[in-house]
């Protein structure tokens, strides 16, 4: 954020395109539909991203455009986070009340594990596993695993793998889960509005909005929620992943691959 | 330091621009009645960046923002009404848009890695997702519940 700055604001072509695609998707406007029980809802941000990454293969967006983009998603989300400050500052008492929920479900993190290393490890796939299940791989978890076992490590790829999914589809996947599930699962809105806090700002942006535009009469509560769950995660993440998640993601991965192990070979005598 | 804040100050407005638009259009809130908030999530934004850049310590800027934001907006803080219901006209989804279609530009040049990934990767991927947001909601159901919040 140092130098790079320089100029972007006369980039006026990525400008003009952003605003051509924030008002061709406001126009479209929110839509849903039921899958079963549940709603899935089709936000104009979800429409944005992907109209954005369709114009990066035409010549509309060049290499520099890209380029200046990535500073003005770090603007914006300094936008939304002053926006989500002056949400949580009136209801300050509430957060305080939640304040054990708030600090607990930063545990729920730990949920990647128990889910993904199995299903990693079922897939076959080796030491990269520990890189994928032990957090949800955002940039300072990826820094963890690139320090400990390096950039060209199976633990390394793993990370980067999840990296990338999240970065070019965990918006996308988590707009559309986070509204669905609250309306399919019995479990409270105000619940997933707090896991929306995951540590990265535009997977809680299009988390928290599909909980809004699900529960309009509930908006103020949702966003002070997932607003303060993710500025918790931010603060905590590395520290969850380096003495909880890492060293629990290990353990679990050299019980599961030694079981594994000791049935083949039974298989083979 | 003042060449890095008059470049935020630009690129702030050219998003706060964008954003009223978006404002206007998609949730029909004149510009007129949300120029004040955006003005003032701005200020936030800048004093935040401003406070991260010049105090001692590794904390990111974006926690200044939030404290600033938050610390202006409690219901003690003498002209919090105003800041809050002239923020108010500023929707959250109308500032989500055009940060997605900013984001949406920018992965395009991370797509050749994703097509490299592998199905499997990307079942790997879905289950971290799900993970997470699985078990914080079950764990925040279970505390808000006991405490008789929800």
């Amino acid at each position: 954020m140092k130098q790079q700055l320089t100029n972007i604001w006369k980039d006026w072509r990525l400008h003009a395109v952003v605003l051509a695609i924030v008002l061709v998707t406001e126009i479209i406007g929110t839509h849903s539909f039921n899958v079963g029980p549940g709603v899935v809802l089709l936000l104009p941000m979800l429409y944005a991203i992907i109209i954005g990454l369709a114009l990066f293969f035409t010549p509309v967006i060049k290499e520099k455009q890209s380029k200046n983009a990535e500073p003005l998603i770090v603007l914006g989300v300094t936008v939304l986070i002053a926006k989500i400050g002056v949400i949580i500052g009136p209801s300050l008492p509430q957060i305080i009340e939640a304040g054990p929920a708030l600090l607990l479900q930063e545990f729920g993190n730990l949920g990647t594990i128990l889910i993904a290393l199995p299903v990693a490890v079922w897939l076959g796939l080796k030491r990269e596993s520990i890189g994928m299940a032990h957090s949800v791989a955002r940039e300072p978890n990826v820094g963890l695993i690139m320090d400990k076992y390096g950039f060209n490590s199976p633990e390394g790829r793993g990370v980067m793998a999840i990296y990338i999914f999240g970065t070019v589809f965990g918006a996308v996947f988590m707009g559309l889960i986070s509204g669905f599930l609250a309306t399919w699962t019995p479990l409270h809105p105000l619940s997933f509005a707090m896991a929306s806090g995951i540590g990265s700002g535009s997977m809680m942006a299009a988390a928290s909005g599909s909980l809004v535009a699900a529960f309009p009469a509930m908006e103020n509560d949702i966003l002070a929620f997932a607003g303060a769950s993710n500025l918790l995660s931010l603060s905590t993440g590395l520290y969850m992943s380096i003495f909880i998640g890492l060293p629990l993601t290990e353990r679990l991965y050299q019980l599961m691959t030694k079981k594994k192990h000791s049935t083949s070979v039974r298989k083979g005598a | 330091m003042l060449k890095n804040v008059q470049e935020w100050v630009l690129l702030l407005g050219i998003f706060g621009v964008v954003a009223l638009i978006g404002n206007w259009v998609g949730y029909e809130i004149l510009p007129t009645a949300a120029v004040p908030g955006m003005l003032i999530l701005i200020g936030i934004c800048l004093a935040g960046l401003i406070l991260g850049d010049v105090l001692p310590g590794s904390l990111p800027s974006i926690a200044y923002v939030a404290l600033v934001g938050v610390l202006l907006s409690m219901p003690w803080m003498p002209g919090s009404d105003y800041i809050v219901s002239a923020t108010s006209e500023v929707e959250l989804l109308a500032l989500t848009t055009p940060i997605l279609a900013y984001a949406g530009i920018a992965i395009g040049r991370s797509w050749t890695d994703f097509v490299k990934l592998g199905w499997r990767s990307i079942v790997v991927a879905v289950c971290v997702m799900l993970g997470t947001f699985l078990g914080s909601a079950l764990i925040a159901e279970a505390i808000l519940k006991f405490q008789g919040i929800i």
